[in-house]
């Protein structure tokens, strides 16, 4: 099976991909309140958020976030990932029930580090929803295996 | 009927300091948020890294303090220091670092890190939101 994934070697900069559509559900937000625990009335009631500036209930920020972590996974073949070492990221519009939401990402940098047997890939990422309209945005650090002798 | 109470942008104190208590990551935990995001555990045991995070603003719902009346979470950046495995005990130690006034609402930065029972630092960083003022 380690043939299949991909070693920092076998990563390029600039390597883009893009991942199917998920659409975000009812359910999806309802779980993910009772997983983290979040209640926030942005997420739960429905009665205040339709006097808000969205109109309705809103996804959590990180469930976007999470359902984009799972979508990546989806867009490219599985790296020889060791570590999630760091992120940097900026929720740009509501995601709403009903939406469906995927991820593009690129790889904008490859950084080798003290240990030959691994390297910090980082991969921007834009998630975007079904109107092509950016949601969130950021990047991501992974630590990576290096091929062995590589 | 009364309002629930909520903490508004005057209410942040900065620097004010704030300890959560504490949740003890399952499997049922790994199970659940796999299952909702496909983000996988790279092993048995491993907890993949955004869980903790978002198990930290839960966390934020269970102190003795109304809650932050946040009308948008703007962005964050996070490191992920040291492994979390399931059976850990995390908490999460907050401090707000910036308080700025602005004419819809306030924006506040607070700083944000998640230490498991050893007393270690796993994962660290900082949170930006949009919070609203009090009604006049």
């Amino acid at each position: 099976m380690g043939e299949l994934r991909r070693y920092f070697d076998d990563i390029e900069l600039g390597e883009e991909y893009e991942s199917p559509g998920r659409t975000v559900t009812e359910a999806d937000i309802v779980i993910f309140a009772g997983l983290s625990g979040d209640y926030n009335v942005l997420h739960t009631d429905a009665e205040i958020m339709k006097q808000s500036i969205f109109g309705e209930r809103i996804a959590h920020g990180l469930l976007g976030l999470a359902i984009q972590a799972g979508l990546f996974t989806r867009a490219t073949q599985a790296y020889a990932t060791l570590a999630f070492v760091g992120l940097r990221w900026k929720f740009k519009g509501p995601v709403k029930i009903g939406d469906t939401i995927r991820v593009r990402a690129r790889v904008s940098a490859k950084k080798e580090t003290s240990k030959g047997d691994r390297g910090v890939v980082t991969v921007e990422r834009t998630v975007l929803n079904q109107r092509d309209e950016v949601v969130q945005e950021g990047e991501t650090d992974l630590m990576v295996e290096r091929r062995a002798g590589g | 009927m009364s309002q629930p109470s909520k903490f508004y942008f005057e209410d942040v104190v900065l620097h004010g300091v704030l300890e959560t208590p504490a949740v003890t990551i399952t499997e049922a935990h790994v199970a659940l948020y796999a299952g909702l995001s496909h983000d996988d555990p790279r092993e048995a045991g491993a907890v993949p890294e955004i869980l903790p995070l978002c198990l930290t603003t839960g966390l934020g719902w269970r102190v003795p303090q109304p809650p932050l009346a946040v009308l948008a979470f703007m962005g964050f950046e996070w490191h992920a220091m040291l492994p979390v495995r399931v059976g850990d005990t995390i908490f999460s130690r907050s401090r707000t670092a910036t308080k700025r006034s602005m004419r819809d609402g306030g924006v506040v930065i607070e700083e944000r890190e998640v230490i498991n029972q050893r007393g270690e630092i796993v994962h660290k960083g900082k949170f930006t939101f949009l919070v609203a003022k009090r009604p006049v």
